[in-house]
């Protein structure tokens, strides 16, 4: 039935509509800059959303679980097999991403007799020089994008956009891991608003008698808000950071944040959490 | 579904072997590496090594690095043929941290020594056919037990745990009588030393080695060439930089008779 080009098109688009309802749930993830290396941060429930894939790239990913871990493995498998046949500085984000996983998630994708990924991925890599660092996302369709300074995965393109104009505008290169760690946890916060938001007006639209008012337009939150809803979903979730640090000795830069970390650098409005 | 975090099995997959079997090139001199000891002291584990490479009676080289680090807490000092030595190290590295990355977990010591052991069985019948013999020792911290440890293994990859120390290559002989004699008789045994006092002992081992093995390089003043000295201890591995070994050595080993 999907010979037709008109009905493969039109599969394509359910699929759309399919893999958009899934990622509601979701928590954001924030990956920026700052003048130590890369941060990336979201808050989770449950399983782990940020990962170590080589020397200098991190994996931050929104989405199916299963489906994360797959492609997970198959970045692992990729830059280790590379970095062993060549050399660890041969092995980027961008190659692994552009010849690698992304079109896997494309093919995937348009297959329509298959299952497609469910994951929006965020690929972080540190730069030997600062002016290097580079981020990318992936959609679930294979689209991906490149950016320098920050980088999010948000449930919808709106609120990505949201999430960005929050966070852009900052002199990311001198931010200090403090300062990273907090504008990174506020986006977050910007994003998971958002989010509900949304969810809030679709049940309001979906009583006949509701009128389209308060949907996700507005002034942006205050930065009390956005601590207050952090401390509210903490509770249930843990805060998850990772960070790229161009000072760790060794060949791996990689190093996940601790809670014992967390309540040093979290800004004071929030080590409660933390130590709660 | 290969989700074992092997990988050496994933590398296998793709058609890598490690070496080749074939014949020894008769008369061929090949590259070899020379003297590596290891001994626990107070604090951790000292690996050292000296820094020559021969080829038969010919000197290939006077910088070589024997004590390579895999990771944050092992080192493998290794003696024999570098080329897959070396190559050995790299399949290790890679390892070590594919398994870290993958399963999210640290390698156990005893995962990490078995690895080692199952490279040196792979290379069974190049090392048999003279072409690529390789003789290491491992040391490392174990995290989990808080405890260095120390193992050596023939080239056949059966794994021998050197309790206090262990050393390998063929200025070996000379110096493994020196250890067993300071160990049970000097003033205090090598567990005991401190890290200064350790790292003297390490820079007069090697001198022996090099008295005696022509194959062992000793200390080049005028070209600051100083043996390669690591100490693994619960912070990780640290190297000794020539600038600490240099005063060590002109105050305390030379001997002006």
């Amino acid at each position: 039935m999907y010979e037709e080009p008109y009905r493969w098109v039109e599969a394509v688009g359910n699929r759309r509509q399919y893999l958009d309802d899934q990622f509601k749930q979701g928590s954001p993830v924030v990956a920026l800059t700052y003048a130590g290396g890369i941060l990336l941060t979201t808050v989770s429930k449950g399983t782990a959303k940020l990962y170590e894939i080589y020397d200098r790239l991190a994996l931050g990913g929104m989405g199916h679980p299963t489906d994360l871990e797959k492609l997970r493995f198959s970045l692992l498998e990729m830059a280790h097999v590379e970095g062993f046949n060549r050399s660890p500085s041969d092995v980027t984000g961008s190659r692994l991403v552009k010849y690698g996983i992304a079109p896997v998630i494309k093919q995937a994708f348009e297959e329509v007799y298959k299952a497609p990924f469910i994951v929006r991925i965020l690929v972080a890599e540190l730069g030997v020089k600062q002016e290097k660092d580079s981020l990318l996302t992936i959609n679930y369709d294979g689209t991906f994008e490149e950016a320098t300074g920050c980088a999010v995965l948000a449930a919808t393109p709106d609120i990505q956009t949201t999430m960005l104009s929050y966070l852009k505008g900052q002199m990311f290169a001198t931010l200090s891991l403090e300062q990273a760690l907090d504008l990174g946890l506020r986006g977050w916060a910007i994003g998971s608003l958002a989010q509900q938001q949304d969810e809030e007006a679709q049940q309001v639209e979906a009583k006949p008698t509701g009128s389209k008012a308060g949907s996700s337009s507005g002034a942006t939150p205050s930065n009390e808000t956005l601590i207050a809803h952090i401390r509210a979903v903490a509770g249930e979730r843990t805060i998850e950071c990772a960070v790229l640090d161009r000072q760790t000795p060794g060949s791996s830069k990689y190093r996940s944040l601790k809670q014992a970390d967390l309540s040093q650098l979290l800004p004071k409005t929030l080590q409660s959490v933390v130590a709660g | 579904m290969g989700m074992q975090g092997d990988f050496y099995q994933l590398l296998k997959e793709q058609g890598y072997t490690l070496g080749s079997s074939g014949q020894a090139g008769a008369g061929q001199a090949l590259t070899n590496a020379t003297t590596i000891l290891a001994f626990k002291y107070r604090d951790g584990v000292l690996v050292a090594g000296d820094r020559r490479a021969t080829a038969g009676n010919m000197v290939m080289y006077d910088r070589t690095d024997k004590v390579l680090e895999i990771d944050r807490h092992s080192v493998m000092a290794i003696a024999g043929v570098p080329a897959t030595a070396y190559e050995m190290v790299r399949i290790l590295e890679h390892s070590f941290k594919y398994y870290r990355r993958t399963q999210l977990q640290e390698l156990s010591f005893d995962g990490k020594l078995r690895a080692v052991s199952k490279l040196l069985k792979e290379n069974v019948s190049a090392a048999l056919a003279g072409t690529g013999a390789v003789v290491p020792v491992f040391a490392g911290f174990d995290t989990e037990q808080n405890s260095a440890k120390i193992y050596f293994y023939d080239i056949l990859g059966a794994e021998f745990e050197g309790v206090e120390y262990a050393v390998s290559g063929s200025g070996s002989p000379t110096i493994r009588g020196i250890l067993h004699y300071l160990n049970t008789w000097g003033e205090q045994p090598l567990h005991a030393l401190s890290q200064e006092q350790a790292m003297v002992q390490a820079l007069r081992l090697l001198a022996s080695a090099a008295e005696f093995d022509s194959a062992t390089g000793g200390v080049n003043r005028e070209a600051s060439l100083y043996p390669v000295v690591k100490l693994i201890t619960g912070a990780g591995v640290e190297t000794v930089p020539d600038a600490t070994l240099k005063p060590l050595y002109e105050s305390q080993v030379v001997r002006y008779v």
